[in-house]
């Protein structure tokens, strides 16, 4: 009896694992075009883009009747996770996006196809190149060839609450904060306290994407996150982790990361938020959710602050998010995935519905260049901004590293950590992930 | 002769059924728990990643790892802390309270009365961990109603208690809502333990002039030992299991360090970062941290065979 | 019994009732504030000092009505409607789950607590050992398996993982061993056939604990997260506790919303509990079972 259980087990033990990679391997051959295929694409909840995408993916079937196309839509977080597990089962799905600096992995490891450029529309990788603008698809490039199409590419500015400036007796058009020092200034004259309690806050920080905007600071410093050295130059990690702890309520206790994210207080314009970072897709947001607000004229966007004593000119870093094919799909579904991410973004006219419905920026220099990206309200500050960021560090343990810093941060502004300190341990984490 | 060989028979036959009837639940627990599990142990054994295509044995050194390394910043060692403080701060406090109401509710003469008092309190069990766990977020905001009850009861203005952001405040959050949600569900475990008590012993106590307190000190306690024990150690186990709760407030924006409880740092190291091959390893270690207080447990139960559950 | 015994007595019974009662308010507090908050706008469930009883005008602005954050929770976060079909998803899941976890625990629980058959106690063992492994340590090979058995995004995924709990089987075998075997031995001698018996005599005679497993598996399977997270892909499929976890992530800012969608998806609990208290209250469930 005992025997027979294990022998079971064992079996068990071995047999499903083979079963559960067996399936793919077929070399490439012809393929039947026409014959039926369903396609798995995965991607981020994101109620304006799922209006247009819907919509697309209906036609798209209509077009193509032996295509079904199963869709699943989860959270930022869920996205990530079921990703993970399912690549970890050999079941990962056809067509999916993440941001770049989750999916360079995946491209690392193999598991992204290289853009098919003959049936997405370029001659070859170079000419894929030169429609973009300058740099913005580098980050899925290796080897000579191009691993994903670019849905959006994001930087986050400053967006402004004109009449919170105004009650505080600021004028929006001159006070705006030029440097992270007046940041501090111009928050401390709008911030609004029960006590210890804030009730209304000048900015606060998008804490939890230090990559994005933490880094960056460092960098204006003089400072930098490297795959090879960690984070390197100490002085300006230090100053930029001061700067956090002088931010939080140890010091002049202007806002705090477990208070509302400002990007959602921002759209209701209630007046408890001067000043949001968040990229142009906002814009769309408002929109949506208070018509009143974004037709008023109450807000403006102005560029990312450096500070005063800056080495380095840095905006805040760009991150994207690519669609992918999976390189483990059949041939029959990686074709058909080429042809459902053409007919989502290289369609004449789509790429302009994206930026006008859901306010995501797809790099094309035609659109980069054309009059609907610069019909946008102050699609110039976001120009500016990009041309002096660069892409968010993509590179290994992103993700691991990122909540490295963002644990540092939490510890110099809530636990009284001193930042001296903190760089330690955070040096000390960086380097025991990029050496894993 | 003739009949051991018929009873031999019947014998066997019945041993045939006894297994037929536990035979799906066995081919069940084959395929989504045994295979799962070995599937695990042998997985802590490599250095698999979830995205990685090939891997190889790398025998114990992910448990070296585990008790040596930082992982990330998450190590193993903080998330023992951190079970360990949860299970003890959120079991013992469960224990005593849930005792006490289970004993108090118990004298009362009214049925009504007692009806009441055990629905009351088991309500925060029929809720979900997700609306638990978003209720109470809610609450521990700094403008938000425990923030300002605080200040109430300490008889300050306008200080901020930072439930969600000093690192102990957090943990002392988590606990409560652990504490909420459970504290009723004990006290109606150990009533039916004090059910089982015959009422003849409390009325001889009674009659005999002894106090209250002194019933249940020198009556009531010692009777109740060993659904004591096995209460708490369930409680301990279950608190040991918890995911939820901690999942919620840090998805909500809080540090993840502090509240980083082992099933959580499993979660993290496996499903979100890919680590499989080290977090199974940290799946084993908990295995086996359970499997010492079950063991324990069953030490425990076989003192008090009239337990029964 | 003379009166400074009957006062002290009094004396205790109030002291005992200001306690019970005081730790009622602290358990009913978050559920008040639930219902309270549910009706609410964001700001005034922020709003310091905190307002049990709001103002009438609290209700009916121009932009809102008694009912806006209803609307908005039933709505869901791209107007998809979705969530009674999230309920139904969740109440089918949970439902079936109890059957079978009653059918085949207290199958397997009587084989093993009223049969002698070698290897007992190892099967035995083995099912109790599946307990202490947390489901978040099994989860990957968990889902290569309901690959491999074609269940990962359907109905059936979301159920079959969870159609047997090693605590029902625990439970159900302690129980039974205490079911005279008398009762057994006269029906065989009836000649009734094993199921039969099994059927007709066990199982209409252990209704107290099958209702008490019966729930405990109900609920945790309303409560599971995890599992649906990864296996319910498409919409169509989502359970109540991964709607509230998106709809609390897209809706952060709306306190107001989300109570009330806390509220709405906590409606068919609280009816089964104050329709099936007794059992709730018979108190033999005492482990959680497996759960995400």
């Amino acid at each position: 009896m005992k025997k027979v259980f294990i022998v079971m087990l064992l079996v068990l033990a071995f047999v499903v694992p083979m079963f559960a990679q067996g399936a793919q391997e077929a070399k490439k051959a012809e393929i039947d075009k026409t014959a039926p295929v369903t396609i798995v694409f995965w991607t981020h909840e994101d109620a304006a883009r799922q209006k247009l995408e819907d919509q697309w993916m209906k036609e798209f079937m209509e077009a193509h009747p032996n295509v079904k196309i199963e869709v699943a839509r989860y959270n930022a977080e869920g996205l990530r996770q079921n990703m993970q597990t399912a690549y970890a089962a050999g079941n990962g799905p056809t067509v999916w996006n993440l941001p770049i600096e989750n999916s360079r992995e995946y491209i690392e490891n193999g598991l992204v196809a290289p853009v098919d450029y003959s049936i997405v529309g370029f001659k070859n990788a170079d000419d894929m190149r030169a429609q973009y603008a300058d740099g913005m698809i580098d980050a899925v490039y290796k080897d000579g060839n191009f691993y994903g199409v670019p849905l959006e590419l994001t930087n986050w500015c400053i967006f402004l609450d004109k009449e919170v400036f105004r009650l505080a007796g600021l004028d929006p058009e001159k006070d705006y904060p030029k440097t992270w020092e007046d940041m501090v200034a111009v928050s401390k004259k709008i911030v609004k306290r029960d006590g210890d309690i804030i009730t209304r806050r000048g900015f606060d920080f998008r804490y939890s994407y230090s990559l994005t905007y933490f880094v960056p600071m460092v960098e204006q410093l003089g400072g930098s996150l490297s795959e090879k050295d960690g984070c390197v130059n100490e002085e300006a990690w230090v100053k930029a982790l001061t700067f956090m702890k002088n931010w939080g309520p140890s010091g002049e206790n202007l806002g705090n990361s477990t208070l509302t994210a400002p990007r959602k207080l921002f759209n209701k314009h209630n007046l408890d938020i001067a000043m949001a970072n968040t990229g142009l897709y906002q814009e769309s947001r408002i929109a949506t959710e208070n018509p009143t607000f974004f037709n008023s004229g109450d807000w403006m966007v102005v560029p990312y602050p450096v500070f005063k004593d800056a080495v380095k000119n840095v905006a805040g870093c760009y991150y994207g998010h690519y669609y992918h094919v999976n390189s483990e799909a059949t041939d029959l579904q990686q074709y058909w995935g080429w042809e459902l991410i053409k007919y989502f973004l290289l369609t004449p006219g789509h790429a302009e519905l994206y930026l006008t419905n859901v306010g995501l920026i797809q790099p094309l220099k035609t659109l980069m260049n054309g009059d609907v990206y610069k019909s946008m309200p102050y699609s110039e500050v976001f120009s500016s901004d990009f041309a002096r960021a660069h892409i968010v560090y993509c590179g290994k343990g992103s993700a691991a590293i990122q909540s490295a810093i963002d644990t540092a941060i939490n510890n110099v502004m809530l636990q009284g950590v001193d930042p001296k300190q903190a760089y330690k341990d955070l040096q000390k984490t960086v380097l025991e992930i990029l050496n894993d | 002769m003739k009949s051991k060989v018929k009873t031999y028979s019947i014998e066997r036959k019945q041993a045939r059924y006894g297994f037929a009837f536990t035979l799906p639940c066995l081919l069940f627990f084959a395929f989504f728990s045994f295979y799962p599990i070995i599937n695990a142990f042998i997985t802590s054994l490599t250095n698999r990643r979830a995205i990685g295509r090939t891997w190889e044995f790398i025998g114990f050194e992910n448990y070296a790892y585990l008790f040596t390394k930082e992982n990330g910043g998450f190590s193993l060692m903080n998330s023992l802390r951190a079970t360990g403080m949860f299970t003890l701060g959120c079991f013992i406090p469960m224990v005593v309270v849930s005792l006490l109401l289970a004993v108090l509710i118990m004298q009362l003469r009214k049925p009504g009365h007692k009806k009441f008092f055990e629905l009351s309190y088991y309500i925060p069990a029929v809720l979900s961990s997700v609306v638990a766990a978003t209720i109470w977020r809610i609450m521990f905001q700094p403008t938000g109603l425990i923030n300002q009850m605080s200040n109430f009861i300490m008889f300050t203005t306008g200080k901020d208690y930072k439930w969600l952001t000093d690192n102990g405040m957090l943990m002392a959050s988590t606990i409560i809502v652990y504490f909420w949600k459970y504290i009723g569900y004990f006290a109606i475990l150990f009533i039916t333990g004090l059910a089982s008590i015959p009422p003849t012993i409390y009325e001889a106590a009674i009659v005999d002039g002894s106090s209250r307190w002194h019933t249940f000190w020198k009556i009531t306690l010692p009777l109740l030992k060993p659904t004591v024990m096995l209460v708490s150690i369930m409680a301990m186990l279950q608190c040991l299991k918890t995911f939820s709760t901690q999942y919620m407030f840090v998805v909500g924006g809080t540090a993840r360090k502090p509240i980083d409880v082992i099933t959580m740092n499993i979660f993290y190291t496996g499903i979100r970062n890919g680590y499989l091959g080290r977090a199974s390893a940290m799946s084993i270690v908990l295995f086996f941290i359970m499997l010492f207080f079950t063991y324990f447990q069953f030490a425990t139960q076989k003192g008090g065979d009239d337990v029964e559950y | 019994m003379n009166n400074s015994y009957v006062g002290k007595v009094k004396a205790g019974e109030v002291i005992t009732y200001i306690f019970l009662i005081l730790i009622v308010a602290f358990v009913i507090l978050p559920i008040l504030f639930m219902l309270v908050a549910s009706f609410m706008d964001a700001r005034q469930i922020m709003a310091m000092p905190f307002r049990w009883i709001p103002s009438k005008d609290y209700f009916s602005s121009p932009t809102r009505t008694f009912f806006t954050n209803f609307i908005k929770a039933i709505r869901g976060n791209n107007n998809n409607n979705i969530f009674f079909r999230s309920m139904l998803n969740s109440l089918v899941v949970a439902i079936t789950c109890a059957v079978t976890t009653v059918f085949f625990s207290a199958l397997c629980g009587y084989g093993l607590a009223k049969f002698k058959f070698k290897g007992r106690n190892v099967v035995f063992m083995a099912i109790m050992s599946t307990m202490m492994i947390p489901f978040e340590a099994i989860m990957i090979p968990l889902y290569m398996v309901s690959k491999m058995l074609g269940i990962m995004n359907t109905l059936p995924g979301l159920i079959i993982p969870f159609a047997i709990s090693a605590f029902g089987v625990f439970q159900m075998r302690q129980y039974l061993l205490t079911f005279p075997s008398e009762y057994l031995d006269a029906s065989r001698v009836d000649g009734l056939g094993e199921f039969n018996i099994f059927l007709r005599i066990v199982l209409p005679n252990s209704t107290p604990v099958i209702a008490t497993l019966g729930i405990l598996s109900f609920r945790n399977q309303w409560d599971n997260l995890l599992w649906p997270m990864l296996c319910a892909q498409a919409e169509k499929l989502k359970t109540l506790p991964l709607y509230i976890s998106g709809f609390a992530e897209e809706k952060q800012t709306d306190e107001g919303a989300l109570m009330a969608c806390a509220l709405l998806a906590s409606i068919p609990m609280f009816i089964l509990f104050f329709t099936l208290s007794k059992y709730f209250l018979g108190g033999a469930a005492v482990f959680e079972s497996r759960k995400g």
